[in-house]
């Protein structure tokens, strides 16, 4: 089950929506950005939750780099979830901490015995890549959408994962601020392989840069593919999700 | 038109039918329902705080110091941010106190016992009594918000996201802050109420501060001071499980926060008084 970042096998999981499910059957090599495209109640946000072990599948098992979620406990110091960085469509930044703060907690838990210095430098490092640094001491209250969105990705990349997932990331977020995000990703996935298994719920420059493309309507995969593939695809209606 | 039901109304039993049987079988079911879930949400608290005590005792290599600014931010908000009101509080209750029983008990032929009674109402009932009220007041219905708040936000979630255990990060350092600070606000109460009761007996009841000193100590006992403690432990212990628990029970509503915080202070003074009864009863009676 090492080869792949993340699988998804034979999964099969209730959607909130009443009685539908969403099943799929997915395997995502290491390194690659997929992006998981589709309308809204389609099942996206439940497969970023199943693939970072918040929900368990009815039917099916969710691995992540090899390791099946079932099997790994919350409070295991190495465990896999150190390794897997999550933003949610609630980013979940701590309210009575500030941005700077924030970004620097898992650090300041998980690596107490690196210097001060060296933590503020990486944080203030993925804050001003994403155009946060002026609002490092900044409570979340005080931020707009796009500004807390972009503060749990920095959070969440602080650790230097292995597999990044992101549910609605450009929410909130302006053109410019799409395009920066974009080039954040790929300059760090040219610096070190990253995984990233991104939902969105409309078109969006961060389409452009995906390796392969996942069409998600009504809990079921239309279409996975180069997005090229995905288009020619589908029918004109899901078209205008991928160009 | 709806029939008027008189086999419900006044508990006739039909042969056929059997209402009567139907309606008390529904009691049974609903007693035997609030049985278990009673069973269940004290399993719940012992488990948590269980929890809290493991990571106590064995504390986990990563995020010491993390899990200790917690605890110290818990300790100076519930324990000297409250000192203010603990003051005020005491030494009200202690004058109140030594006033009534100064001007009642020279009536009885025993001014010499307003020492006893301070120390049989505020050293051993009221003073562990009336902090552990003021805490779930102060701390407790703030513990209960902010984890309501961010069980709806999400912040519990990202926690967990980020490797950062709740019971370690979260509950751990809310429950030793509270239980260290309620014991210290209990024997600290004590002191100020039995100062106020002395201020009212040298300044009314013109006893000198020699005398007054020598009835207190000579009604107070070891076991007396210690259970004080024991009784500060064990309502500190409860108010921050039942505070947690309900704070952390908040699913995905604003609206639920204030409703669970109301649990948490209600069921907090209950339990409060149960473990008061618990230990008193047997000790004194």
């Amino acid at each position: 089950m090492s080869e792949a970042a993340i699988i998804f096998e034979k999964v099969r999981a209730p959607m909130l929506s009443g009685d539908r499910h969403l099943e799929m059957d997915l395997r995502i090599t290491p390194g690659a950005c997929v992006v998981c495209i589709g309308p809204s109640r389609a099942g996206k946000s439940l497969m970023v939750e199943l693939a970072a072990g918040l929900v368990v599948p009815e039917a099916g098992r969710v691995f992540v780099l090899g390791q099946d979620w079932k099997e790994v406990p919350d409070d295991d110091p190495r465990s896999v979830r150190l390794r897997v960085g999550v933003v949610l469509q609630q980013p979940g930044l701590l309210s009575n901490m500030t941005l700077f703060n924030n970004v620097l907690l898992p650090l300041r838990y998980h690596r107490g015995a690196m210097p001060d210095r060296q933590r503020e430098q990486a944080v203030m490092g993925h804050m001003e890549r994403l155009g946060l640094a002026s609002l490092r001491d900044r409570f979340p209250a005080e931020l707009n959408q796009g500004e807390v969105r972009r503060g749990a990705i920095a959070r969440a990349l602080i650790l230097d994962p292995d597999v990044l997932l992101l549910d609605d990331p450009v929410a909130g977020l302006d053109a410019d601020m799409v395009l920066g995000l974009k080039t954040y990703l790929d300059e760090r996935r040219a610096r070190r392989p990253l995984t990233i298994l991104a939902a969105l719920r409309a078109w969006s420059p961060l389409v452009t840069a995906a390796d392969r493309v996942v069409l998600l309507r009504d809990g079921q995969v239309e279409a996975d593919g180069t997005r090229d593939a995905v288009r020619d695809r589908v029918s004109p209606a899901l078209r205008r999700y991928v160009e | 038109m709806v029939p008027y039901n008189f086999a419900v109304v006044r508990g006739f039993r039909c042969p056929t039918c059997s209402l009567e049987g139907k309606r008390s079988e529904r009691m049974i079911e609903w007693v035997g329902r609030k049985t278990i879930a009673g069973y269940a949400y004290l399993a719940a608290l012992a488990t948590l705080f269980a929890q809290a005590v493991l990571d106590l005792i064995i504390p986990p290599r990563q995020g010491r110091g993390e899990t200790f600014r917690v605890l110290i931010r818990q300790i100076l908000f519930t324990g000297v941010d409250a000192l203010p009101v603990t003051t005020v509080i005491a030494l009200l209750l202690g004058i109140i106190i030594v006033t009534q029983a100064g001007t009642q008990l020279p009536r009885l032929g025993a001014g010499g016992l307003v020492g006893s009674i301070i120390v049989v109402t505020v050293i051993r009932e009221l003073g562990p009594l009336v902090t552990a009220f003021i805490v779930v007041g102060r701390s407790g219905s703030a513990i209960a918000t902010e984890l309501g708040n961010m069980s709806v936000t999400r912040e519990v979630v990202a926690l967990r996201l980020m490797g950062i255990p709740i019971s370690r990060f979260v509950i751990m350092p809310r429950m030793v802050g509270m239980v260290l600070s309620m014991v210290c606000l209990t024997l600290y109460f004590d002191v100020v109420a039995v100062f106020g009761g002395y201020l009212v007996a040298d300044a009314q009841l013109t006893i000198p501060l020699d005398a007054f000193a020598e009835s207190v100590i000579r009604a107070l006992s070891t076991t007396d001071v210690f259970m004080t403690a024991i009784k500060g432990l064990g309502f500190g212990s409860a108010v921050a499980a039942v505070c947690c628990y309900h704070g952390l029970a908040v699913r995905s509503s604003y609206t639920e926060v204030p409703q669970q915080t109301t649990r948490a202070m209600i069921n907090s003074f209950v339990l409060c008084l149960l473990i008061d009864v618990v230990v008193t009863v047997p000790l004194y009676l």
